[in-house]
């Protein structure tokens, strides 16, 4: 046997000689190139491929249990040989100091600083860890109801300073318009049209005090009901510790109770996958986007609890809101829902929406230079905050480059106090209003919708909203055979990406919604409603007859 | 003390994350690539199957949500970590310390046998009794069930027992886990820690030191300010040292070698002697004398939940999930999330699982429930008494009652042990239930399999015109199970297919043979031959010929006799389906090709099977009508459109009532109204059977209801009379001539069968006659008999079928059962 020295050190050939006798006691020899490292389950197939060489009749004459033994210790002792050729190789190099000794040390050491905690640098579970679980403890006991009341009393206030702004301006507004008035019926006479632009100066300028004081107001109100209300819970969670332990389980479901009446609504209970049925609840209906994203504590509503229930468990409620791609813009309405009540668990919207801003810049000068979709998850730590300086969101726009998301990206906001949804993706799709077009399974939007499922199932997102159209109002040129097709596409996807999600490993999808706009007609809804049993699979009622009472 | 009374720990449970995939990657087959969490899950298995006094056995892997691995194994006594500890100051004597560096090496060669490295050895995975006096090494498999780490992002090994050549990436070597073996003697001989307070990059540079260096002992005991007890050392230990701590591998012995080492002489002799433990008056609890395989499913049986073991202790975190989602997700799957949480890191704590409880509850059960004597003459009576009452519950509720299940697995191990002596006892039991957790050896013994090594010797390698088909069957073949979906479960499925092609040169590989060996492949995982065998004598006992590459013949007949037995017990949906011509070769050929095993998942399959395995080739037929009969008021009300769209994705069928269903079916109906010529015969045949080409097919299709033979005919009328109506279609003169007592004569001649209602045929209070029974047309002319019996369908009257050969051949019955007049 010889070795082959193909030069490559990473693995190596050697020839395994078999001699043997065969039927008639004839010497003969079978050889075989085997290559190491060697995977101690390829045995079998090389002892195939011996016996391949002999006559059929070494089979059956047991050849094959020979062989085999020697083939086995054959291998043993050259693959031994290799490895142990292959660490002299390297060790000769250490001694020789042939290679760089401080990367190994230094990528080692990172190696296991990062991945195992015995030698991570401990850092304690962050503010928002703690909070989360003092809140989920909190919420899970008899605070609830108190919890519930003192953000309604919160919200409240807000909304009483809203509308007092709202007011004032309004009062100040038409003040200024009925001077206004009576300085143009006066114009030529006793004024001139320089004083009018001077009063609309003032007038302008009134108006922007008036308002900045009060979002000023309102800012250092928000931010002082943010405090108390954190510092009220964390000093409620040691007392209810000592008193009860945690009295119910993460990941209880909350379900979803819907205060505003959507126009029409139709459920369904489907069963996916071929062989074995995971159930899912399909539900669809037609509302404006911004109903599912209304102000949580506006009115009485259950709807409260439901949401803080949910807000740190395993079954998050989360909607898909369609965005144009012109920077980190939300949907006007949901930023105004969003802003009636102090945001007690995340930033303020606003906030959340600049800090992605920011992002995005980092982003793109990041993706300019280093290869793109290196990795999901890690590729880009949250500490790229970009060197960018602080530009506001109203930033003009600049002439060169534009940084921004692309058809089907999609940025993430969330939620405490919206009535249904814990976390709004926002899709970017560029669909220009008033020219439906047509698009199919693999246009960058249903691409982007599966990337959402996909992010749903690994953060336990288990109820989730999507606009059926991906058009979130109606336009004339949107034909009845339009909608079917484009609704048809969307069922579709989302239900093999459903299928396709059970391979994924984390959560399960429990209620998936398909959201059609609210001006949509009576009798489409129909239509596409009736659609849903045909492309999910609807489950069949289950009929549990007695069989044993037929005497 | 108090604490050595305590019950040891004897499971345990470790849990880590597997590496996540990058984005959305696929694999060269452009399918999407397998979580990384799968393929630890199939390539642990084969861990479960090492037994040795040296290593702890590893019992179960689960995967948990997002790529959470966890692993149960045995656990015993403590670490030598914790031993170390907890002794400061007592040290270990020499002789001890010899006792446990023979043993891991001991625990080693096994390894090495196996192919396998441990490349994690450290005082933490060598564990020692309470007394010392036994080793195990503990946690050897997470490098081979990671494929050397590529599965997950965290490095494997302490890195304070490295071999250098480790350290500069090699991955592999025995001989590697030969140097940390030796640098956790050198530890306990001088009573040091390594470095103990060297941050990780200086130990890093402090092992690489050592492989430059000469005489790696005596640069440790330098370091360590121990040169004195270097000095002091016995020669022979440091010669074996000295050798197991050379720089170049290829001067390392082998753990076989360091065994034999002269120093281990005195070890060698203790062990080989054994000293009988000091008994401290409490006999072990029965429960600990069972195999721990069984103990842990009894303890996952009780309540026991490793994931709230795991939380319990910290391990696995309830993190809410809303803080980590990303903030921008782009179209290509990068993203921007927050900082990663460090309880994804990897965690080594081992958890202790709780067995106190579980020995309590099982405690007050008497002996013989531990271990069943057999053939005792009180056996039979004390099975009875405990088991009888709980027979009568369901058997979903049966699989899941703790002191139920350690009967029947108790029972039944001891039955296998005893098999093949034991196959009847074994049947007759398994006609109650068959446990989960023995299923595989069980139904191996019911299909009468005995492992003969002749499946190493088959080729599964060669290529063959069928591969491509297999290849791409297998990755669409029950994929939501976690071992069949793993790349493990993919390699061996391969190989039995292609064992099985290869083995039957008669037959052809046809789409579904992959569904059918699942079965028998997820419960055998371990053991592929007998997978192969289960599947070898499975497929002649039911599905003979359907594999020839011609099998048209064979499947038409079994669709025929199909719809024969669904008018046989449901004549109104048969009738139904007839007028839709929803005929079953339209939705039932996957059903029996694959025995049910394409439609349904796995756990129903099991079930179904768990029955299956007891009845003959015709039982599967009655399945199929059970399947329909659960689905009758759907089908009744549905067209031919409705019913293919009903069946191309075949709605969730209640299993229990399925089994129950068919069995009764199986059991009332004769065993001559399922005769099929292509099925095996089960007994010689008797004169007055069905002969083996006596129907042909054409018959099949053209009448509607069965033949019954004349034997069992007899067979009714001697023992079960009142089953059986006889309707006699012979006119009334021959009937007065002679006939069978009881029968019904109704002259075909006379009759008008043009309205389908039985009134109509005059016959006083004839549906009360036929109610409940078994009827059968008589007739000497074959025609009328088809025609009448057709009526009889039409009619809704269940059970008709027609008597093969006509009235004549009950003349030839000895003794005569005819009167005559």
């Amino acid at each position: 046997m010889h070795v082959n020295g193909n030069g490559n050190d990473a693995s190596r050939t050697v020839e395994f000689v078999y001699k043997y006798k065969d039927y008639e006691q004839k010497d003969c020899v079978a050889r075989l190139d085997i290559k190491f490292p060697f995977d101690d389950e390829d045995l079998e197939e090389l002892v195939t491929q011996l016996l391949s060489q002999m006559d059929p009749m070494m089979r059956l004459l047991d050849e094959n249990i020979n062989l085999e033994k020697e083939l086995q210790s054959f291998v043993d002792r050259e693959h031994q040989l290799f490895l142990d050729d292959h660490a002299e190789k390297l060790l000769n190099q250490l001694a020789n100091e042939e290679i760089d000794l401080e990367a190994i040390v230094r990528d080692t050491e990172r190696w296991y600083k990062d991945e195992l905690l015995q030698f991570a640098d401990r850092v304690g579970p962050s503010d928002e860890d703690i909070f989360a679980q003092s809140f989920h403890r909190l919420v899970h006991s008899s605070s609830l109801e108190e919890i519930l009341k003192r953000e309604r009393a919160y919200a409240k206030v807000i909304g009483d300073m809203t509308e007092h702004m709202d007011s004032e301006v309004e009062t100040l507004n038409n003040s200024q318009q009925q001077e206004m008035d009576s300085q143009i019926n006066q114009l030529d006479i006793t004024t001139t049209s320089e004083d009018i632009n001077n009063l609309l100066a003032q007038q302008y300028t009134t108006q922007n005090f008036v308002r900045k004081r009060y979002e000023s107001e309102l800012e250092a109100m928000m931010g002082h009901q943010k405090n108390e209300y954190r510092d009220w819970i964390t000093s409620q969670v040691g007392q209810i510790y000592q008193v009860s332990p945690v009295s119910t389980p993460l990941g209880n479901r909350s379900s979803m109770f819907v205060s505003q009446q959507p126009s029409m609504e139709e459920s369904f209970t489907i069963h996916l996958g071929s062989q074995l049925k995971h159930m899912h609840n399909i539900r669809i209906l037609s509302a404006n986007v911004t109903e599912l994203c209304s102000p949580l504590h506006a009115e009485e509503s259950l709807n409260g609890l439901n949401m803080a229930l949910g807000l740190y468990s395993s079954s998050l409620c989360g909607v898909v809101v369609l965005t144009p791609s012109i920077q980190a813009q939300a949907n006007k309405n949901i930023i105004k829902n969003a802003n009636k009540s102090t945001e007690f668990h995340f930033e303020q919207m606003d906030a959340q929406l600049e800090k992605i801003e920011k992002q995005i810049r980092a982003l793109d000068t990041n993706t300019d230079t280093t290869s793109s979709g290196s990795g999901s998850g890690s590729s880009m730590e949250g500490s790229v905050e970009g060197s960018a300086e602080g530009g506001s969101a109203q930033s003009s726009p600049i002439k060169r480059h534009v940084p921004r998301l692309k058809t089907g990206d999609f940025f993430v906001t969330k939620h405490s106090n919206l009535s249904q949804s814990h976390v709004i993706f926002h899709l970017i799709s560029d669909e220009p209003i008033n020219s439906p077009s047509e698009i199919n399974s693999r246009h960058p939007v249903i691409l982007g919708l599966r990337n959402i499922l996909k992010t749903a199932s690994r953060h336990d997102i288990t109820t989730l909203t999507i606009p059926a159209l991906l058009r979130h109002e109606m336009s004339e040129d949107m034909t009845v055979q339009w909608c079917i097709r484009r609704a048809e596409l969307v069922f579709k996807c989302a239900k093999g990406f459903m299928i396709e999600s059970a391979s994924w490993g984390g959560a399960e999808l429990s209620t998936l919604q398909l959201l059609l706009p609210d001006d949509i007609s009576e009798s489409l809804f129909t239509t596409l409603a009736g659609m849903v049993p045909n492309v999910f699979r609807v489950a069949n009622p289950k009929i549990l007859v007695d069989n044993n009472n037929k005497l | 003390m108090a604490s050595s009374k305590k019950v040891e720990t004897r499971l345990c449970a470790v849990t880590f994350f597997a590496k996540v995939h990058p984005g959305d990657v696929c694999g060269s087959n452009g399918l999407p690539l397998t979580p990384n969490s799968i393929a630890i899950l199939g390539r642990a298995q084969r861990l479960k199957e090492l037994k040795d006094e040296h290593l702890c056995q590893y019992l179960d892997v689960i995967r948990d949500k997002h790529e959470r691995t966890i692993v149960v194994s045995e656990y015993l006594g403590c670490s030598l970590e914790d031993h170390i500890q907890r002794s400061s100051g007592h040290h270990l004597e020499i002789n001890e310390i010899l006792r446990i560096f023979y043993q891991v090496a001991g625990g080693l060669n096994v390894l090495v046998k196996h192919k396998l490295v441990v490349h994690n050895l450290e005082p933490k995975h060598i564990l020692m009794e309470s007394d010392g006096s036994r080793i195990k090494l503990f946690n050897y498999g997470l490098h081979h069930m990671t494929k050397g780490g590529a599965y997950v992002p965290f490095p494997i090994g302490n890195i304070r027992y490295m071999s250098p050549e480790r350290l500069m990436g090699q991955n592999g070597n025995i001989k590697s886990d030969v140097w940390s073996l030796a640098m956790i003697m050198v530890e306990l001989i001088f009573h040091i820690e390594l470095w103990p307070k060297l941050k990780i990059s200086n130990v890093a540079r402090k092992i690489l030191a050592l492989g430059r260096s000469n005489n790696v002992i005596e640069k440790l005991a330098r370091e360590h300010q121990c040169y004195e007890a270097y000095l002091a050392m016995d020669k022979d230990l440091r010669d074996l040292l000295d050798r197991c701590l050379s720089v170049l591998p290829k001067q390392r012995p082998l753990p076989q070698e360091v065994m034999q080492h002269s120093c281990f002489q005195s070890v060698v002799e203790s062990l080989a002697r054994k000293e009988p433990k000091p008994d401290d008056g409490k006999p072990k609890p029965l429960l600990l004398h069972c195999p721990l395989s069984q103990i842990y499913h009894l303890w996952q049986l009780a309540g026991g939940d490793v994931q709230a073991e795991l939380k319990k202790e910290g391990l696995i975190r309830s993190e809410a999930p809303i803080l980590g989602l990303p903030q921008i997700v782009r179209l290509n799957g990068s993203s921007v999330c927050p900082k990663r949480s460090q309880s994804h890191l990897m965690d080594d704590r081992v958890v202790p699982l709780k067995l106190q409880p579980l020995i309590q509850r099982l405690s007050r059960l008497p002996a013989h429930i531990y271990f069943p004597l057999l053939h005792s003459p009180r056996f039979a009576p004390l099975q009875q008494q405990f088991a009888s009452e709980l027979q009568q519950l369901p058997l979903i509720i049966r699989e899941r009652d703790i002191e139920y299940q350690f009967h029947r697995v108790r029972l039944f191990a001891t039955l296998l042990q005893g098999y093949p002596h034991t196959a009847e006892l074994l049947q007759r039991e398994a006609s109650v239930d068959i446990p989960p957790l023995l299923r595989g050896p069980v139904w191996a013994a019911l299909l009468d399999v005995l492992p003969n090594c002749s499946y190493t010797k088959i080729d599964k390698f060669t290529a063959t015109s069928t591969d491509r088909q297999i290849e791409v069957d297998i990755p669409r073949c029950h994929q939501y199970d976690e071992l069949l979906s793993s790349p493990d479960g993919h390699r061996k499925l391969k190989r039995l297919l292609k064992a099985w092609v290869t083995a039957h040169p008669q037959y052809v590989y046809w789409q579904g043979l992959d569904s059918l060996t699942a079965p028998f492949l997820y419960l055998n995982f371990n053991n592929e031959e007998l997978a192969f065998l289960s599947l070898f004598k499975f497929i002649p006992k039911y599905l003979q010929w359907f594999f020839l590459k011609d099998n048209s013949a064979i499947i038409k007949e079994y669709l025929s006799k199909f719809s024969q037995l669904t008018a046989f017990h449901e004549p109104l949906l048969a009738q139904h389906l007839a007028s839709i011509s929803f005929i079953p070769e339209l939705f039932a050929i996957p059903w029996f090709l694959t025995m049910f095993s394409h439609v349904f998942p796995l756990h129903k399959i099991l079930h179904l099977w768990d029955k299956l395995m007891l009845g003959d080739s015709s039982y599967p037929l009655f399945i199929g009508i059970a399947i329909l009969k659960q689905l009758k008021t759907t089908l009744l009300n549905s067209g031919f459109n409705e019913c293919i769209l009903l069946f191309s994705d075949l709605p969730d069928i209640v299993m229990e009532n399925c089994v129950i269903e068919s069995q009764k079916m199986y059991e009332a109906t004769p065993k001559s109204i399922t005769h099929r010529q292509h099925a095996v015969p089960q007994q010689p045949l008797h004169p007055l059977d069905i002969g083996i080409g006596d129907v042909q097919l054409k018959h099949l299709q053209t009448e509607q209801c069965p033949r019954i033979s004349a034997k069992d005919v007899q067979h009714l009328l001697m023992h079960s009379s009142s089953e059986l109506a006889l309707i006699d279609l012979r006119g009334i003169l021959e009937y007065s001539h002679v006939h069978v007592p009881h029968s019904i004569n109704i002259p075909f001649a006379t009759v008008q069968l043009g309205e389908q209602r039985l009134d109509a045929l005059n016959v006083p209070q004839l549906e009360a006659q036929l109610r409940g029974r078994i009827v059968v047309c008589v007739s000497n002319i074959h025609q009328h008999a088809i025609e009448f019996s057709n009526f009889l369908v039409a009619c809704g009257v269940l059970r008709t079928c027609i008597l093969h050969k006509g009235f004549n051949v009950l003349h030839s019955i000895e003794p005569n059962i005819l009167i005559s007049n």
